[in-house]
């Protein structure tokens, strides 16, 4: 008999409190959310791996082994995500062309195991660039920051004028900076590879693309837990293999491929006779009723042929990052300005998966997604972008937030001596120098006094720039008002520095009882 | 004005310039006499910033002088850091809540306060205390982060700026008090009552690629002057400024000076940082240049001055 389907209820109910709040975070502007609420980024599989989190991976995986992909359907925004898109289409449309249009396919082991192998490869030669491509979370979190937020902001932009006009101030408007054109390709082109996979074969990305499904399927393909059938109840009505996104039911032979399923527990609510149940089922007893193993056997050595043939293609990849590095003029390019709390040049690359979390996170909205200009190894990754903004003194808000460890967390004591880059001055440019006129915006913003003001010609004082005081913040280049080039810039420093904190003068008190006029 | 406190007011300021008894007669005899009498520029020296507001405006003719019933008023402060009162970046939060009481206290419709920040403007209303201020106080406090808060006009008597945007709560106010702090400046070697009319434009940049101290000369000359300069000088800085590192480019002057006059508020503003650290006034260029453009003297010998010790 038809039982009422718990499981279902219990997995939606985790995959609104993961995702509702992961959303949030992110379409966040006004900062409303608590920073703590990254904790549960912290949870994403991609992201532990390039952090080297051990004891994080070691649950997850262990999660799918006992209990199959339950990470897909609830933990991951970007599966979750997948579901949205999936019961958004299925409304107002018959069964048959809405939640019941699916029908089984083989997997696409081959594909799926040579694109993870591939990728692990990449990775472990020095090259993340697949890594932050194909993590589905790093994909939600850039179209949520790309497209999600900017729409959030208009709403806002909108009611705030409403508000304006009756001297409410509640809201405010606000001015939308961090959004960059490669940011807004790569947030399109994700949300239409899932709109379009979602609609036409369901769960295909999760269970061909994406490299953390391939990963946990490895492990999900041996669960304790797991869906499987009642031969004697079920009438092969077919319901089940039609409901389910992952086309991983075979309704003919009874089978359901545990690799590919995600444990949403659609088909247990599908299946009238009640046939369909999620059951402790050891590997052992069940691996000879599944004519998927073998399939899976012959995928694994075609899929070790395959990469073996193509590692010279991956460390070709891997080693092309690090050259030509020159710009049009053939002068030499300046890096990209890491955040504080990367360490190094190097190791950002390596741990950043691009998932724009600093980037919406960041008060200053200083850090800017990149494009190609830093190669294809930074390609995504955020740069500290003094265009109109810097980065505030003693905010360490980036490094709370990065779920990888790319940005370390800091201390107020450690992000106020961390040295990202120095500042240089260009008096050619200065208008001290050009117009013979005071400005001295670039000291005026200098948290440190490491740009100081001496004296010039006249009355006039120019800028000077201690570089043991400098920590990169860029409070002087944002602030430059010479064009096109500005007068002072933020060299880079490819490697982080630490530099003495600025040297407490010694308070005195001063006695004034006279007006002085 | 209730009457008692008109004849309060004006033996007040009969006495305090002169014991001529004809004046206060004179005084007495007509409203219009009276305000003629009150000094150009008061200077208060040693009590708390509410109580030096109260001295000063009491001197001046009270607040209603300045402020009329059903009036929008706008309160400009410098809030351009992220900074704590005790570091000086930021006029004292204390002076704008006893302030915005002062105009509500006259009748204003409504009063507003704002600055287009150099920092995070979020913090820097929030760490400087004056959004609380103006919130306890009854006031409004309002965002200066857009452009879109930005209204472009003319500036005719400008020499170098001609135009510039400005924030709109400026434009619909029918009146406004300039409510700087004395502070040091890197660019425009003294920050206080002129220099503060930086923060009522969006594009800031502009002053900087065009002459500094001229461009802060021509933005004093737009026609919708503050009725009022209140100089905090509770708390100076006096060097590393605007933005200041630690407390020891702090001195406690407990001081305020106030005038409708810009250009002599400021002078004597200098004058008074003159006696913490030497400043010399042809460093300050906007204050010649300003002169020279009618908003002020720099001679204050010329004006009537008035200061209070407490």
């Amino acid at each position: 008999m038809k039982k009422r389907n718990y499981l279902k209820g219990l997995r939606v109910l985790l995959a609104i409190l993961f995702f509702v709040p992961i959303l949030l975070f992110f379409v966040d502007f006004s900062r409303v959310l608590p920073d703590s609420a990254h904790r549960l980024l912290h949870l994403q599989l991609m992201p532990a791996l390039l952090g080297g989190m051990v004891g994080l991976i070691v649950f997850q995986f262990l999660l799918a082994l006992v209990f199959g992909r339950i990470y897909c359907s609830t933990i991951c925004p970007a599966g979750v995500f997948q579901d949205i898109i999936n019961r958004l289409f299925c409304i107002g449309k018959k069964k048959k062309k809405g939640s019941r249009r699916f029908s089984y396919h083989k997997p696409q082991n081959r594909l799926r195991y040579v694109l993870l192998a591939i990728t692990v490869l990449t990775a472990v030669f020095g090259f993340s660039g697949l890594c932050l491509l194909l993590d589905p979370y790093s994909n939600f979190g850039r179209i949520a920051a790309s497209l999600f937020r900017p729409v959030v902001m208009w709403g806002n932009n909108l009611l705030a004028d409403l508000l304006m006009k009756v001297d409410n101030y509640s809201l405010f408007h606000v001015t939308i900076s961090t959004v960059t054109v490669s940011g807004l390709i790569a947030a399109t082109v994700a949300l239409l590879v899932f709109i379009i996979m979602t609609i036409f074969r369901g769960r295909l990305f999760c269970n061909t693309i994406c490299p953390v499904g391939a990963m946990l399927s490895i492990f999900s393909r041996y669960s304790f837990f797991r869906i499987s059938f009642d031969k004697e109840t079920c009438t092969h009505c077919g319901n089940c293999e039609h409901t389910c996104k992952a086309e991983a039911i075979d309704s003919k032979n009874l089978t359901v491929d545990t690799s590919r399923c995600v444990d949403c527990f659609n088909c247990v609510s599908s299946c009238a006779k009640g046939s369909l149940q999620y059951r402790l089922q050891l590997p052992t007893t069940s691996s000879s009723a599944q004519p998927a193993e073998t399939n899976g056997r012959r995928a694994f050595l075609a899929t070790g042929a395959t990469v073996a043939a193509s590692l010279p293609i991956a460390s070709a990849i891997a080693g092309g990052k690090g050259e030509k590095k020159m710009n049009r003029k053939g002068r030499k390019k300046w890096p990209p300005l890491t955040p504080p709390g990367s360490i190094s040049l190097e190791r950002f690359k390596d741990k950043c998966t691009g998932c724009q979390i600093c980037v919406v996170r960041c008060p200053s909205q200083v850090l800017r997604p990149t494009g190609l200009e830093y190669g294809l190894d930074y390609m995504l990754k955020p740069r500290l972008a003094y265009i109109s903004s810097y980065c505030n003194y003693e905010c360490t808000v980036c490094s709370d937030v990065c779920p990888t460890g790319a940005i370390k967390p800091l201390t107020v004591e450690e992000k106020t001596t961390t040295q990202v880059g120095i500042a240089t001055f260009f008096k050619s440019r200065c208008v001290v120098n050009t117009e013979e006129k005071d400005c001295g915006a670039c000291a005026e913003h200098c948290p440190t006094q490491a740009v100081h003001m001496v004296p010039y010609k006249g009355t006039l004082t120019i800028p000077q720039v201690n570089p043991d005081l400098c920590i990169g913040c860029g409070g002087c280049e944002s602030i430059c008002p010479v064009r096109p080039m500005r007068a002072i810039i933020v060299k880079p420093n490819v490697e982080h520095k630490f530099v003495e904190r600025p040297k407490e003068e010694e308070v005195k008190e001063v006695e004034v009882d006279d007006f002085g006029f | 004005m209730k009457r008692r406190d008109f004849l309060k007011t004006s033996v007040a300021a009969g006495a305090a310039l002169s014991l001529n008894f004809e004046k206060l007669q004179a005084a007495l005899a007509s409203n219009t006499v009276a305000v003629e009498q009150a000094p150009d520029l008061v200077a208060v020296m040693g009590g708390e910033p509410e109580v030096m507001l109260d001295k000063a405006l009491e001197a001046l003719g009270g607040i209603g002088k300045y402020i009329k019933k059903g009036q929008k008023v706008v309160i400009k402060p410098n809030i351009g850091w992220d900074r704590t009162p005790e570091l000086a970046g930021n006029t004292n939060p204390e002076l704008i809540k006893a302030l915005v009481k002062k105009c509500l206290q006259a009748g204003a419709e409504k009063v507003t306060v704002f600055d287009h920040t150099c920092d995070n403007w979020q913090k820097c209303y929030e760490t400087s205390g004056i959004a609380a201020a103006v919130k306890e106080a009854g006031g409004i406090i309002m965002p200066g982060n857009d452009e879109k808060y930005f209204k472009e006009v003319d500036i005719p008597g400008g020499v170098t700026l001609k135009k510039a945007k400005i924030h709109e709560s400026l434009i619909e106010a029918d009146a406004w008090i300039n409510v700087p702090i004395l502070k040091n400046h890197g660019g425009a070697k003294l920050s206080c009552a002129m220099k503060n009319l930086m923060g009522i434009v969006w594009d800031r940049r502009f002053f900087h690629q065009n002459d500094l101290q001229q461009c802060i000369a021509d933005i004093c000359t737009w026609q919708k002057k503050p009725v009022l300069n209140i100089v905090d000088a509770y708390r100076m800085m006096h060097q590393n400024g605007p933005q200041g590192k630690s407390a020891a480019d702090v001195a406690t002057l407990k001081s305020m000076i106030v005038s409708p006059n810009i250009v002599a508020v400021d002078t004597a503003a200098l004058a008074l940082f003159n006696q913490v650290k030497k400043l010399d006034m042809e460093t300050v260029g906007h204050l010649s240049k300003g002169e020279a453009l009618k908003l002020g003297s720099t001679d204050l010998k010329k004006i009537n001055i008035k200061r209070i010790k407490i």
